[in-house]
């Protein structure tokens, strides 16, 4: 009887098309649309060479420190400067372009013009300060003994890097990932569709179908569990194309431990289904409502595990409301795969799946309470 | 008017569906108000930027204090628990771009001229990380200097003549901007728009088409003493009263949220633009509602493609941070020339017909758009009653 009920089942859920697309189809284009916008955003971050415009007047000619010292950082891979040289007038125009940074007016000190304070302009002004407080150090020693000019020089010839990148226990700090986490989460919470329609499915008292299915002679409980796992099916083989697609096709780096996410995937979408079951077994109101307290409830709870805005899990959820951030199952997801791709131990995962497990053995008990033995008299 | 009183219900009762993007237009754009009046605003002055860092110290010298005294010049110091896992918490979710960590017994090799290193995690190559290495290495490298050539220095006054040499700045000059540069968070309200409105036109659009899809609807109004020609009308002017109301809807909310430069020539572009833009909404709610059947598949449809021309045309992410090819698909879409004219027409500073041009061309294409759905559509339509 299992083997007929959830054959039938799966033909059943299979030919929903509107669950379909909303458990496997949106999730999908959702995830092609975060990469097609955020794929880019990283490079905002990243460091690239300055552009930027000298005024090539007889000050910068004659001045050969300053003029080395420039060329020697627009030189190389890891420069720091695409340098121009420009007559005053054609350094305002680049600016006024927005081809360049700033330009700088070669003197005692340097003169720097940009038209609008950022990052980039901050760099330029750190070399030029830079540039000017050596030429005072050097003063500085020189005043002090004018002999040792040339060894002020060697000196001088001998910078070095003093900071060193230690090296990283886990993955890359890449934020961008963490968006991808939490739209695998918030599918996960999406198979509660599927479960809704199980609860609903057996409950006489709400649709025809359901009370056909109570006259048959099946225990409640088996026809119940037969028909969940059909559905588990069809959203554990949904979840796992959107797997393979994010990390194979989008490649979106989950870390090392790829048993792990399968894992934390698996009890995701337990927890998705079951959490369904939950809400159509205790909501006695219409499918839309039910529908609609599902979407409401996983779309909030992808807002504040930071789907939209990731300050929010950090800042508003994981320092001011523990409360929300141990029952908010699409936070614990999302924390979880985040700490598989980001932590070289499992303490903070397996507190995470703890959460969601327990979570989930209280929407299986609940359902389970509220669907057995229950008759009816009249429908 | 029994037909338009008709459209007007069918409008009704999906209010409830569209308040919800209203209700997430109005969340997004508080929490962008509000995070974007929190950034400095930096008046005539040039402003050094400063990057948020924590300063993890093993060990208390002057020449350590120096340092941290030094890097506030172009760094905010956060306080970060002592746990490594909350540290890179942090720095993954940039509370902190760079978490400096002075070993112990630092200072006392670095006086004697042993080779030492600083250690630090960052944002790997971020232009952030680069200025607080800069910043370092200058402040190291300056008090090596001194060291080498100063000969016996106590820390004390290497710390001072680091102090004295160090406050050198060269001299910067800010110049007015031609143009306005922060043209995300300037018309973030106006461009957002094309999400909201947007989906409130398609849904409204589309139930209405549905409803008129319905067989035994078309041909009870087929067979009642309206004519033809005046049902059209009335569904035509039902679409034109909802679409004006959304549209005032959503400009009063617009100007709500830039209340400060609701008198300028650039909200006269930027009307004409969300204007037009209404247009290309309702005919696209028209198309979607002539080939799509049924409720559920309208809501499906109308979330892919309002979300999905929405996440690569600039109205979620700012457009400077999207991909070359991104944009290419984009411009496929309305929506894309939607933002680009927005944030042209935000930009505007002289407002002569070769300024304006470029926010008209792309005001052009919109309407191109708008044409082409509305022909596709009555073309659908055309080949469905003879089908």
């Amino acid at each position: 009887m299992f083997v007929h009920i959830f054959a039938n089942r799966l033909r059943c859920l299979l030919r929903d098309r509107e669950t379909m697309f909303w458990t496997f189809m949106f999730p999908l284009a959702l995830a092609l649309f975060f990469y097609m916008s955020l794929s880019n955003v990283g490079k905002g971050e990243a460091f690239q060479e300055i552009d930027v415009a000298v005024v090539n007047d007889s000050w910068y000619q004659e001045n050969q420190f300053f003029r080395t010292a420039l060329e020697e950082a627009s030189r190389g891979d890891d420069r720091l400067f695409n340098l121009t040289l420009a007559t005053g007038e054609e350094a305002r125009k680049l600016l006024d372009d927005g081809k360049i940074k700033g330009y700088i007016i070669a003197g005692d000190p340097p003169q720097l013009i940009v038209n609008e304070s950022g990052i980039y302009q901050s760099i330029i002004k750190s070399f030029l300060d830079n540039y000017t407080q050596t030429f005072r150090a050097v003063e500085k020693v020189l005043e002090n003994d004018p002999r040792i000019y040339q060894e002020v020089f060697d000196s001088l010839g001998n910078r070095k890097n003093y900071v060193k990148e230690a090296p990283a226990a886990g993955g890359k700090p890449d934020n961008l990932v963490y968006y991808f986490y939490t739209l695998i989460a918030m599918a996960c919470m999406y198979g509660s569709f599927f479960g809704m329609r199980e609860a609903t499915d057996i409950q006489a008292d709400i649709t025809p179908l359901a009370a056909r299915i109570n006259i048959a002679p099946v225990h409640k409980l088996k026809a119940f569990l037969s028909s969940t796992c059909a559905a588990l099916l069809i959203h554990l083989s949904e979840m796992m194309i959107l797997l393979a697609f994010i990390r194979y096709v989008l490649n979106i780096d989950f870390g090392p431990r790829a048993g792990y996410v399968l894992l934390t995937t698996v009890i995701g979408s337990i927890t998705g289904v079951f959490f369904g079951a939950f809400v159509s077994a205790v909501v006695k109101k219409s499918e839309g409502i039910k529908v609609g307290i599902l979407i409401g409830v996983t779309m909030i709870g992808s807002c504040l595990a930071g789907m939209m805005y990731i300050d929010m899990k950090y800042i508003i959820l994981s320092k001011n409301l523990p409360f929300l951030y141990w029952t908010n199952p699409v936070n614990l997801l999302s924390d979880a795969f985040y700490c598989l791709y980001y932590f070289d131990n499992l303490n903070r995962y397996a507190l995470n799946i703890g959460a969601l497990s327990c979570i989930t053995v209280l929407f299986c008990a609940l359902t389970y309470l509220f669907i057995r033995r229950r008759k009816y008299a009249s429908l | 008017m029994q037909v338009y009183k008709l459209c007007l219900k069918i409008i009704k009762k999906n209010i409830p569906v569209m308040l919800i993007y209203i209700f997430i237009y109005l969340s997004v754009s508080i929490v962008v108000t509000l995070s974007s009046s929190r950034q400095n605003n930096t008046g005539n002055d040039f402003t050094d930027t400063k990057a948020n860092i924590a300063f993890i110290s093993g060990e208390e010298t002057p020449l350590i204090e120096g340092l941290r005294k030094e890097l506030g010049r172009q760094a905010n110091f956060i306080n970060l628990p002592d746990k490594k896992e909350a540290q890179q918490d942090a720095l993954f979710f940039r509370e902190v771009v760079y978490i400096l960590r002075i070993p112990e017994g630092f200072t006392q090799k670095f006086m004697a001229g042993e080779e030492v290193h600083l250690e630090k995690n960052s944002v790997p190559d971020s232009a952030k990380a680069a200025y607080i290495d800069l910043a370092v290495d200058q402040y190291l490298n300056t008090a090596r200097f001194f060291l080498s050539t100063m000969g016996d220095v106590t820390q004390e006054s290497l710390v001072k003549y680091l102090d004295d040499v160090l406050s050198q700045e060269a001299d910067v000059k800010l110049m007015p901007a031609p143009a306005k540069t922060d043209v995300y968070g300037l018309v973030f309200s106006y461009n957002y728009m094309a999400y909201s409105l947007s989906s409130i036109l398609v849904l409204g659009m589309a139930a209405i088409m549905a409803a008129f899809n319905n067989r035994d609807l078309r041909n009870r109004v087929s067979c009642s003493p309206v004519r033809e020609t005046a049902a059209n009308l009335q569904i035509f002017l039902a679409s034109l009263t909802f679409a004006g109301v959304a549209w005032l809807t959503q400009i009063a909310f617009c100007f709500f949220f830039d209340i400060e430069n609701v008198l300028t020539m650039n909200t006269v572009y930027l009307l004409l633009n969300s204007l037009v833009f209404t247009v290309c909404g309702t005919a696209m709610g028209f198309l979607i509602g002539s080939v799509v059947k049924g409720n559920e598949a309208i809501s499906a449809v109308t979330n892919v493609v309002v979300l999905g021309s929405c996440f690569i045309s600039g109205v979620f992410v700012p457009a400077q941070l999207l991909g070359e090819t991104t944009l290419r698909i984009a411009s496929f879409t309305p929506t894309y020339w939607f933002v680009k004219a927005n944030n042209q027409a935000a930009q505007l500073t002289q407002f002569d017909l070769s300024s304006v041009r470029l926010v008209l061309s792309d005001t052009a294409v919109i309407v191109c758009f708008a044409l082409a759905f509305f022909a596709l559509s009555l073309v659908i339509r055309k080949v469905r009653r003879f089908s």
